[in-house]
C-alpha cells in the first residue's frame, strides 16, 4: 500500500506527516502565475462568448476543465514543496532496547521463535535492519528483562529473564544517553512489562525530552491453541486445616468444549481437583477449587492443568500462590446468657480443632458464670470484659441467648468496637434474648449485624416460633463458610438433606451490602447473612438448635456435617483478622537480586496505631542467618513502619517482625517471603500491540511488527530527533499531477469529440 | 405337731399377705394424681395442645397410656425438656414411671427458680427406641434394677448417647439390682467401662459446690427410719465415659434423687434430702447442657 501511495505521489506517506508544505517559486514562477491567471480570464471569456450549437452546460463543462488545468500547472509553476528535518547520519545516537525475556523463545508464528527476528535483524552487522540503522545512527544496545545492562553484542543474548520491567528498561536507556544527540529509542519486545507500576512514570521525562519511541512488537496478539491459568486468588495467611475456595480464572484458545481438570498441589501432593469444560474462545472461566491447608509453615501451592496436544505454550498452565499457614491457636469468645444446648455441641464441634480456642463465658443465673476453655483462673472472672484491651485479644466474638440489657453502653460501644475498629469478627446466634427479641435494636451492635434488626413481634404465648428446612442461596452455595461436604454440589444438596431447625427470632431483611448465605427454604427467614463492617466482618445465625444437626435421628452418629459446619464457619469468621502487629510484604515474591519491602502495622492492646514502636524486622535466610532490620515509621500512615532489604539466593525467607513500646512487647507477626524466578513471563505472553503503539503515539514514534520494520530507519531519519537539518521535497514533479494533467487535457479533447463541437 | 407345725406356717403366710397388701397400698399411694401445674402454661399451638392434655388429666388414661409407653411431648420452643426415659422392664409393670409426673414437674418447677433456664415446666417421656428421643439431648432413668432392654432399645440408647445425648441414671438399689442393671448397660456399651465418677469431677459444681455424696432416702424408708435399701448402704455416682473422656452416662446408685423431688413439698421431708437433690439434678442438667 505504501508503494503505491509512493508510486503516485513520489515520496512515503511518513514524509507528508512530518513535513510542512510550502511554495518556493522564484520571481519567475510569480510572472507564470500572473500569465496562467491571464490565460484562465481569457478561457472563460472567450467560452463565455461562444455560441454555435454548443449548449451553456458544455461551455461550463469545457470551461471548468480547462480551468482546472491553469490551476494545476499554476500550482506547479509555485514549486510546491515538503519541508521537514532530517537526521544528519552519523551524527546522531539511536538506542536499541532489546528484550531479552524467556518469552521471546516463544515460538508462536510458523514455529519461528520470536528471538529469531533479533538475531536475524540485530545480531550481526549483515542484518538488514542493523545495517540500515548503522548507516544513520550510532547505534546503542540495551538488553532488558528484569534488569537492564548496556550490551555490546548483541549476539550474546541468552532470553532467559523472567520478568520484562520494559519501563525500567526506557528509562535507564534514556538516562544514559540523555547526552548525547538522540534520534530516539526503539524497542524490540513482545509487548509485556509485567513488571507493573512503573511505565507511566518512566515515559514522563521521555515525553517532555521530546525523544521518540519507535517500538516493534514480536509474536501474535492471539495463540491458535493455548490453555492459560490466569488469576489465582488465595488468602496470604490461614490457620493449619483451614479449608480454601479459590477462584482460578481460566482462558484458552482453540479447546472449546473439551473437559480439562485443574489441580491444586501442596508441595506436590494433589490436595483438590476440579473438573471443567471449556467455554468459548477467548471467554474468561471462574473456576473454584476446594482445598485444605493441612501444613504450617510457608506453603507454595501449585494450580495446573494438564497440557493439551497442539498447545503454543505449556508454560503458562501453571500458577504458584504462597501461603503461609501459622499452627496457632486463634481465640473466640462464645457468651451465652443460660444454658442452652447449643454450648455444648458447639464445644464438641471444634474440640477436635486445634488452631481454635473457643472460650465459653455462660450465664447460668443472675451475676453467676461459668467458665470454659479460658487461660487462667482470673480469665473472664468479672464475667463479660469491661475493657477494650480484655475484648480485643479475641479474634471472633459469639453472642447467644444473652439480652442487649446485660451490657453497660460502653459494652455495647466495645463490641461494635471490636468488629469496627479492631477488626474481629462477630457472630450472633438465634435465641428468645438475641436480635430484636434480645432488645438489641437501636444499640451500636444492631449497627454492626448484617440484618435489621427491627421491633420485637411478640413474647411470651405470642412469642414467634417456627421450625425452617434450610438451603443454600447463591452465594451461600460457594462461600467457604458453608461448605459442608467435599464438592459444591454436594454440600448444596447435604444442606437440603439436614433436618429442620428452629428460630424464634423472625429476621427477615439484610442490609445493603450484605450477603445472605443461608435462608429458609419455604419462606423469607434470614438463616446465615454476613457483612464487611469497618476492619471487620458480622454474621447473624438466627437459628436456635443447630445441634439438631447433631442429634437428630436421621443423622448418623458418626456424621460430621456439625462439625465440619461450626469449624468452617468459625475459621471464616476469624479469618483475616489482625493481630497488634501485623507485617505484610507487598510483594511475597521475588526474585534473587531485586529488593523485598517489609511493611508492619503496629497497634496497642486497644488497637490504636502507634508511631513511636520500636520495631524490629528479623529475616531468616535460607540458609539459616539472620538479618535484623529496624523498620521506620513511613509518616505516610499512622502505624505504619517499613524496611527494605534485598535477598540474593532462592528460596524462603521468614521475616519476623516485633514491636516494642517501652519495655513491652507489643508482638509479633511472622510472613514469609519467597525468592524465586518470576513465573510471569509466560502469562499473558501473547504480543501486546496495544500497549506498544500506546508507546509510540505518546511520544512521537511509530509502531511496527516483523513484518513493516524494514521501513524503520528510513522513517526514524525524518521522526526521529537530534541534530537534524531541514531538507526541502519538490511536490511538482509528482506523478500524479502529471497524470491528473493529462486526464484533464483528454478528457476535454475527448467531451469536444463527443459534443461534436471539436 | 404336724397340724399345729402347718397352722404356724398358714399363719405366717397370712401374715405375711396383709404386710405385704399393706405395703404394696403404701405404694400406690405414693402415686396419686399430682397437684395442678404450678405455671400457667403459655396459649401458643403446642403448648395449648399440651395444657389441653393437662386440663383434661385423667390418672387411669395415663396409666394406660403409660402402658402402652408412648408418653410424649412434643418438642416446641423450650430449650430445655426434663425427659424421661419409658424402657422395658422385667417385671411387665412401668417401672419408668415411678414417681412420674409428680417429680418431673415439681423438680422442673424448682429448676427454672433457681437458673436462668427455659425449661419446660412438664414431664416428657419418651420410648427409647422412639426416634423422637434425639429431640431431647437429656434423658433421666430410674428404677433400672429390673430394666430389660430389647434390641431396639439397646441400638437406641447407644446411638442416643454416641450422638451426644446424656443419660441420668437414679433409684436403684444393692447388688443385686446394680448386677442386673450393669448386665443390661454392658448390651448398650460392652466396650466402655462404668467407673467411679471423682468428687472433684465438674459434673459436681457446674452450678452448686457438692463436697460429699449424700444417700438420698425414698421417702417411705425414711419413715421407716433409714437411708438405705436392701443391701445398698452407700450412695455411689458412677458414670460411663465416651472415648473422648466425655460423660455419658451418670449413674446414681443406692440414692433416689427423684423421691426427693417429688417429696420436696412435704415438712416431714428433710430439707438436707430435697435441697442436696434438687442442686445435683440442676448440676446434672447444666453439666449435660454446656459439656
Amino acid at each position: 500500500m505504501e508503494s503505491l501511495f509512493e508510486l503516485f505521489f513520489k515520496y512515503r506517506p511518513l514524509i507528508f506527516e512530518q513535513g510542512d508544505f510550502a511554495f518556493r517559486a522564484p520571481w519567475t514562477g510569480g510572472l507564470a502565475l500572473a500569465a496562467a491567471v491571464a490565460a484562465g480570464v481569457v478561457t472563460w471569456r472567450s467560452y463565455a462568448q461562444v455560441r454555435g450549437n454548443s449548449r451553456p452546460l458544455d461551455r461550463v463543462v469545457l470551461a471548468a476543465v480547462r480551468l482546472t488545468a491553469f490551476a494545476l500547472l499554476a500550482f506547479c509553476l509555485m514549486r510546491p514543496v515538503l519541508v521537514l528535518s532530517s537526521v544528519v547520519p552519523q551524527q546522531n545516537f539511536l538506542g536499541v532496547l532489546i528484550d531479552d525475556s524467556r518469552s521471546m523463545r516463544i515460538a508462536d508464528r510458523d514455529e519461528t521463535p520470536r528471538l529469531q527476528f533479533v538475531q536475524d535483524q540485530l545480531a550481526t552487522l549483515e542484518g538488514d535492519l542493523r545495517a540500515a540503522l548503522n548507516e544513520r545512527f550510532a547505534l546503542r544496545f540495551f538488553s532488558f528483562s528484569s534488569e537492564t545492562d548496556r550490551l555490546d553484542v548483541v549476539d550474546e543474548l541468552e532470553f532467559d529473564g523472567t520478568r520484562t520491567h520494559l519501563g525500567q528498561a526506557l528509562a535507564r536507556a534514556h538516562d544514559e544517553l540523555s547526552d548525547v544527540p538522540l534520534s530516539g529509542l526503539v524497542v524490540v519486545t513482545d509487548g509485556a512489562d509485567n513488571a507493573g507500576g512503573e511505565l507511566e512514570e518512566a515515559l514522563l521525562p521521555i515525553q517532555a525530552a521530546g525523544v521518540p519511541i519507535f517500538s516493534v512488537g514480536l509474536g501474535r496478539e492471539s495463540y491458535e491453541r493455548d490453555i492459560e491459568l490466569g488469576r489465582v486468588e488465595t488468602p496470604r495467611r490461614v490457620l493449619r486445616g483451614s479449608s480454601l475456595v479459590t477462584d482460578v480464572v481460566v482462558t484458552h484458545r482453540g479447546y472449546a468444549g473439551r473437559p480439562v481438570t485443574i489441580q491444586v498441589e501442596d508441595e506436590g501432593r494433589i490436595v483438590g481437583s476440579e473438573n471443567v469444560t471449556l467455554l468459548r474462545d477467548g471467554e474468561l472461566q471462574t473456576v473454584r477449587l476446594r482445598f485444605t491447608a493441612g501444613e504450617a509453615g510457608p506453603r507454595l501451592f501449585t494450580f495446573r492443568v494438564s497440557p493439551q496436544q497442539g498447545e503454543m505454550v505449556t508454560q503458562n498452565n501453571v500458577r504458584e500462590s504462597l501461603i503461609a499457614v501459622d499452627d496457632r491457636r486463634d481465640k473466640v469468645l462464645y457468651f451465652e446468657g443460660e444454658p442452652r444446648f447449643e454450648v455444648k455441641f458447639l464445644r464438641r464441634a471444634v474440640e477436635d480443632d486445634e488452631n481454635l480456642q473457643v472460650a465459653i463465658l455462660q450465664r447460668t443465673a443472675e451475676n453467676k458464670f461459668m467458665r470454659f476453655n479460658v487461660d487462667g483462673p482470673d480469665d473472664l472472672a468479672g464475667g463479660f470484659p469491661r475493657t477494650r484491651a480484655e475484648l480485643f485479644q479475641y479474634r471472633g466474638l459469639i453472642l447467644g441467648s444473652i439480652e442487649a440489657n446485660h451490657f453497660t453502653p460502653d459494652q455495647l460501644r466495645m463490641i461494635s468496637d471490636f468488629v469496627n475498629h479492631r477488626g474481629g469478627g462477630l457472630l450472633m446466634l438465634g435465641s428468645r434474648r438475641s436480635f430484636a427479641e434480645g432488645g438489641y435494636a437501636g444499640t451500636p451492635v444492631a449497627d454492626v449485624l448484617p440484618v435489621v434488626v427491627g421491633e420485637q413481634r411478640g413474647d411470651g404465648e405470642n412469642a414467634f416460633f417456627v421450625e425452617v428446612a434450610v438451603e443454600t442461596t447463591r452465594a451461600g452455595a460457594t462461600h467457604a463458610s458453608t461448605q459442608i461436604a467435599d464438592t459444591e454440589e454436594l454440600s448444596a444438596a447435604r444442606w437440603r438433606e439436614l433436618p429442620p431447625v428452629t428460630i424464634v427470632n423472625p429476621v427477615t431483611e439484610v442490609k445493603p451490602g450484605a450477603t445472605t448465605l443461608l435462608t429458609a427454604a419455604d419462606s423469607d427467614l434470614v438463616v446465615l447473612a454476613f457483612q464487611r463492617y469497618g476492619a471487620g466482618k458480622s454474621m447473624a445465625f438466627p437459628v436456635q438448635d443447630s445441634w439438631t444437626w447433631q442429634m437428630h435421628a436421621d443423622i448418623a452418629v458418626d456424621d460430621m456435617t456439625h462439625e465440619t459446619y461450626w469449624r468452617r464457619l468459625l475459621r471464616w469468621l476469624i479469618d483475616g483478622v489482625p493481630d497488634q502487629v501485623v507485617t505484610e510484604l507487598p510483594q511475597d515474591r521475588v526474585q534473587p537480586g531485586e529488593p523485598a519491602t517489609i511493611l508492619a502495622s503496629v497497634g496497642d492492646a486497644n488497637f490504636e496505631e502507634l508511631n513511636n514502636s520500636l520495631v524490629m524486622a528479623s529475616v531468616t535466610h535460607p540458609n539459616g542467618e539472620f538479618t535484623d532490620l529496624p523498620m521506620e515509621w513511613t509518616a505516610q500512615r499512622d502505624g505504619e513502619y517499613r524496611a527494605a532489604f534485598t535477598p540474593s539466593t532462592e528460596g524462603f525467607y521468614e521475616v519476623r517482625v516485633e514491636a516494642l513500646a517501652g519495655d513491652e512487647l507489643l508482638g509479633e507477626d511472622v510472613t514469609y517471603l519467597q525468592v524465586a524466578p518470576s513465573d510471569a513471563e509466560f502469562h499473558d505472553s501473547t504480543l501486546r500491540s496495544s500497549l506498544l503503539q500506546r508507546l509510540a503515539e505518546e511520544t512521537g514514534g511509530r509502531f511496527y511488527t516483523a513484518e513493516t520494520a524494514s521501513s524503520l530507519a528510513d522513517e526514524i531519519q525524518y521522526v526521529g530527533g537530534g541534530v537534524t537539518v531541514v531538507e526541502e521535497h519538490d511536490l511538482w514533479d509528482m506523478p500524479i499531477l502529471l497524470m491528473l494533467l493529462a486526464t484533464l487535457v483528454l478528457g476535454e479533447w475527448s467531451f469536444r469529440r463527443f459534443r461534436g463541437l471539436a | 405337731m404336724r397340724s399345729s407345725g402347718l397352722a404356724r406356717i398358714a399363719l405366717v403366710t397370712f401374715v405375711a399377705l396383709v404386710l405385704s397388701g399393706a405395703l404394696l397400698a403404701v405404694r400406690f399411694a405414693a402415686i396419686e394424681p399430682p397437684p395442678p401445674p404450678p405455671v400457667a402454661p403459655p396459649d401458643d399451638g403446642i403448648m395449648a395442645e399440651q395444657r389441653r392434655g393437662q386440663q383434661d388429666f385423667d390418672p387411669r388414661e395415663m396409666l394406660r397410656r403409660r402402658r402402652r409407653g408412648t408418653l410424649q411431648q412434643p418438642a416446641g420452643p423450650h430449650e430445655f425438656y426434663f425427659t424421661r426415659a419409658i424402657y422395658s422392664s422385667g417385671w411387665g409393670w412401668s417401672r419408668w414411671a415411678t414417681d412420674y409426673p409428680k417429680a418431673d414437674r415439681q423438680f422442673m418447677t424448682v429448676v427454672n427458680r433457681l437458673i436462668d433456664i427455659d425449661g419446660s415446666p412438664y414431664e416428657n417421656a419418651v420410648r427409647l427406641d422412639d426416634p423422637r428421643i434425639r429431640d431431647f439431648p437429656f434423658l433421666y432413668a430410674l428404677e433400672v434394677g429390673d430394666i430389660s432392654l430389647s434390641q431396639s432399645e439397646i441400638e437406641g440408647l447407644r446411638n442416643y448417647l454416641l450422638a451426644g445425648g446424656f443419660l441420668v441414671i437414679d433409684d436403684f438399689w444393692g447388688s443385686w439390682e446394680w448386677a442386673a442393671f450393669e448386665q443390661q448397660i454392658r448390651q448398650v456399651f460392652p466396650e466402655h467401662p462404668i467407673v467411679e465418677v471423682p468428687i472433684e469431677h465438674p459434673v459436681f459444681n457446674s452450678v452448686y459446690r457438692i463436697d460429699e455424696i449424700m444417700q438420698v432416702p425414698a421417702i417411705g424408708n425414711f419413715w421407716g427410719g433409714r437411708t438405705w435399701e436392701r443391701d445398698g448402704y452407700e450412695a455411689h455416682v458412677r458414670g460411663i465415659f465416651d472415648d473422648k473422656g466425655r460423660l455419658m452416662v451418670l449413674i446414681n446408685w443406692n440414692t433416689d434423687l427423684g423421691d426427693a423431688w417429688e417429696w420436696a413439698e412435704r415438712p416431714e421431708y428433710p430439707l438436707r434430702f430435697s435441697t442436696f437433690a434438687v442442686e445435683m439434678g440442676i448440676n446434672f442438667i447444666v453439666y449435660a447442657m454446656s459439656h
